[in-house]
């Protein structure tokens, strides 16, 4: 009587990833329920147990009694070689049973460089790759997260995709299928059909994809009348009242984000034009702060964390958070939790705030300006200047802490040397200042600059835009690196290479999935972990499937030319993109949805405490 | 019962010690130390016992951890020291903390101690392996190998590898061989502890067992003592 499982977790790095059992888990009767729903992260445990998406659509599937929702993550390369010499499925964490017996198998896409990971956990659960090849009784699988806004490069891997927030619409999908297979009318293509009609729903085998000589896309055509012409992302339109993960699983090992992570509000006022992120969580909607209080304390008593973080895109334009602060800080103290910010902008913080909610144990402070010139930060529409910087740094050093870390991006459109050259001059006037501050530490200080490559990204003014070919982000890199010569200074970058892939992966189409599929035969996984990642492998890839990197990453799109992702309306429309193109083009910047509201579009999906003057109910 | 609660209790003039006795068994046993530590610290802030915390930059529940356990082993017989400033019974401790853990962790004991930690020597396993027994002298072959001096081992510690007769930390070994084979061995505790796994290796390496994955095993800590052999409390 062996026991194949133990001998397989002493022999691996890191057996708490895989050996479950948390206290919080929810196990249910297999036998006693409808569905069984496998959700997947397509990353490391450590990672993907810090994803609150994660949590909170693992609670609310979980609140169905005949729906059993499980996670389920990726394997370790160790693991993985084990899994294979043994010939061991892939297996959800709760139960232990092999994902392909489950009846939905869920992905979440948070970044591109994971695809390969999800077609390598569809190999190891004995899924089909293709939707196409898949029978009546494989598991239906759906994608959703932040890459499914631009799910084409996956579509040939998927049958279906959620679009924008899941938790009504997951639970919608599942009773759909609950109830087909109670009233034997389910058949997989006669479900899908009506699936598609769910709201977010996207199948993208329901629609006849053609293209033109020159490459681009010429139409998306739906096969049915009955199903919808664009797909228009769900949201949820209250978030006091959306579901809220009351108990969440407590990892025994430590994971990446091991605190209360308060969701404070989604969307955001500000309109980087850069930021995906910025423009598909539109519109604002904000929770009250009694809300979040109450939820936080739920929390502390759920989890009994030290410390609670105030998420959201960027926390500081939540507008009431003082008054949230306020009632935090009434019983923080005694409970000995702390409270912490994420990207603090100190524009409408006071002091006496700002230290009690500082964490001491954090020595440094966090900025980003993006772009080295106030030309360009208007371009991307950063609206942050110089001076917020200095403002921000001199309360910093103020304060005791010695190292700032600062971010940017290159390669952004218009870019020139000047800018290139104003971000080591930005660092260098903050490491000034720290000498010009009259109680500045005795330490020395210390300047971290952090540089990503520009990644245009679907769903944004710059959709359109060209990536700076590989040389140029080269140079770019290695210009940066004589200018500065300050040794106060410490240089980072992401590596190019890295960024050009993401590009292509982000702005694919459908024909990019036999890309994927050759990046997969290539043996290739865990792409966003440096130690795992080949560009030569992924340029092989591209050439195996007949498709030219450069097409997707480095080309201009056209102004009129219909973009792969347009079969998914996020709510904010082309024409809001275009405008906010031409006024970078111009350097004018946009003003924040507080301030004014410039039409974006996003206000038609509805919304309470948003900041969209036709929205139901504007702040 | 909540986190809240404690805030209720009354206060105690001085903070008392406190001793908690657990076990660390199942999927728990692939945690570690560190991990445990992190674990024990958010499962008595959940309970709401009055537990003492540090003063200082990052204040936390005081906790003495007495013998560390490496990952792939359990335990029936593991000790905790913390320090109570609440008034608070004892079974309500106990009760507390059981309602905020699973299965594999449910805590046996809660006792003010009136001995140290550091009083620990000895420390007992019990390795049970699932292996072919058809050989009936195997468990002859285990115990010659186990009590034959000298065991050379390679022994890894923080300044680096060294080569140890791992019989000296031995007190004593039964073997029994029935459908599985099950060694008890007694073990010194403390600094510079043996590691049972090495045992385990010891018998791949120099007996062959345990070289497929059909045969596994489990190594379970299953008491500690006093110098003299008494058990610890």
């Amino acid at each position: 009587m062996s026991d194949k499982r133990s001998v397989l977790l002493k022999s691996v790095s890191k057996p708490g990833r895989y050996s479950g059992g948390e206290y919080g888990q929810i196990i249910k009767n297999k036998k006693a329920v409808n569905a069984r729903f496998a959700f997947c992260f397509p990353d490391t445990y450590e990672i993907g147990m810090s994803n609150l998406g994660v949590r909170i659509l693992y609670g609310a599937l979980n609140e169905q009694d005949d729906i059993w929702c499980e996670r389920v993550y990726a394997p370790w390369d160790d693991m993985e070689a084990k899994m294979r010499a043994e010939n061991m499925p892939l297996t959800a964490h709760e139960s232990g049973d092999p994902v392909g017996e489950f009846d939905i198998v869920a992905f979440t896409l948070q970044y591109e460089l994971c695809y390969t990971n999800v077609l390598n956990m569809l190999e190891l659960a004995n899924i089909p790759l293709l939707a196409a090849d898949r029978g009546e009784d494989a598991p239906i699988i759906i994608g959703g997260g932040p890459c499914a806004y631009n799910a084409e490069p996956l579509a040939d891997f998927f049958d279906c995709f959620s679009i924008g927030e899941g938790e009504e619409n997951l639970v919608e999908f599942t009773r759909l299928y609950i109830k087909m297979k109670l009233d034997h009318t389910y058949t997989r293509a006669g479900f899908l059909h009506e699936a598609a009609k769910i709201g977010g729903i996207y199948v993208p085998s329901l629609y006849e994809v053609t293209y033109n000589g020159d490459g681009t896309v010429k139409s998306y055509e739906p096969k049915f009348d009955d199903i919808p012409r664009r797909v228009t992302k769900r949201i949820m339109k209250d978030m006091d009242k959306a579901y809220f993960p009351k108990k969440p699983v407590m990892p025994y090992i430590e994971t990446v984000h091991d605190r209360i992570m308060l969701e404070v509000y989604r969307g955001c006022i500000r309109g980087c034009r850069f930021c995906q992120a910025g423009m598909v969580y539109r519109p604002v909607r904000e929770k009250t702060p009694e809300v979040l209080c109450d939820q936080a304390k739920c929390l502390f008593e759920a989890t009994g964390y030290d410390e609670i973080s105030l998420s959201s895109l960027s926390i500081s334009d939540y507008s009431r958070l003082p008054e949230l602060c306020n009632l935090l800080l009434e019983w923080t103290p005694e409970s000995m939790v702390s409270l912490s910010l994420p990207s603090l902008r100190v524009d409408n913080f006071s002091r006496e705030l700002m230290e009690k909610v500082e964490s001491v144990r954090s020595s440094s402070l966090t900025f980003a300006p993006e772009a080295g010139t106030q030309r360009l930060r208007d371009v991307i529409n950063k609206n942050v200047t110089e001076e917020d910087l200095m403002r921000t740094v001199t309360t910093a050093f103020e304060g005791g802490k010695t190292s700032v870390k600062l971010y940017f991006m290159q390669g952004l459109p218009t870019e020139t040397e000047e800018d290139l050259d104003g971000i080591a001059a930005l660092a260098e006037s903050v490491i000034h200042q720290f000498y010009q501050t009259p109680n500045r530490p005795k330490r020395a200080p210390q300047v971290t600059i952090s540089v990503a490559c520009f990644v245009p990204k679907p769903f944004t003014p710059f959709q359109w835009e060209a990536q700076d070919d590989l040389e140029t982000l080269l140079a770019k890199q290695e210009y940066l690196y004589q200018k500065i010569t300050d040794r106060k200074i410490k240089y980072n970058h992401h590596d190019a290479q890295v960024s050009r892939v993401e590009a292509a992966l982000a702005r694919g189409d459908r024909r990019m999935s036999a890309a994927l599929l050759e990046a997969h035969r290539l043996g290739m996984r865990f792409d966003a972990w440096s130690e795992f990642f080949s560009y030569e492998n992924w340029l092989r890839a591209f050439e195996g499937a007949g498709l030219d990197m450069a097409f997707y990453a480095n080309r201009r799109f056209g102004d009129d030319e219909i973009l792969p992702w347009e079969i998914i309306d996020c709510g904010v429309t082309r024409e809001f993109f275009a405008r906010e193109r031409e006024k970078a083009y111009a350097a004018k910047t946009t003003k924040n949805c507080r301030e004014q509201c410039s039409a974006c579009g996003a206000n038609k999906l509805g919304g309470e405490r948003s900041w969209c003057p036709n929205a139901k109910n504007p702040l | 019962m909540s986190a809240f609660d404690k805030q209720k209790m009354k206060p105690l003039k001085d903070p008392i010690p406190m001793r908690l006795k657990f076990r660390k068994v199942g999927d728990l046993q692939y945690i570690s130390h560190l991990d445990l530590q992190r674990v024990m610290s958010r499962i008595i802030v959940r309970s709401g016992i009055p537990a003492w915390y540090t003063q200082g930059f990052n204040p936390h529940a005081k906790m003495t951890f007495a013998l560390p356990l490496s990952v792939g082993t359990q335990s029936i017989c593991e000790f905790i020291d913390i320090k109570i400033d609440r008034e608070i019974p004892t079974s309500e401790i106990l009760d507390r903390l059981n309602a905020q853990v699973t299965e594999d962790m449910k805590f046996s004991a809660a006792y003010v101690p009136t001995t140290k930690l550091a009083q620990i020597a000895w420390v007992s396993y019990e390795i049970n392996i699932c292996t072919d027994t058809s050989d009936g002298t195997l468990a002859d072959k285990v115990k010659g190998l186990l009590t034959t001096r000298p065991l050379i081992m390679k022994k890894r510690s923080k300044s680096g590898e060294r080569e140890v007769d791992i019989l000296d930390y031995f007190k004593s070994v039964t073997v029994e061989q029935g459908e599985t084979l099950t060694l008890r061995v007694m073990l010194r505790a403390g600094e510079g502890s043996l590691n049972p796994e090495m045992i385990v290796t010891a018998l791949r390496d120099r007996l062959g067992l345990l070289a497929t994955a059909e045969e596994s095993y489990t190594i379970m800590r299953t008491g500690v003592y006093f110098e003299d052999g008494r058990e610890f409390e």
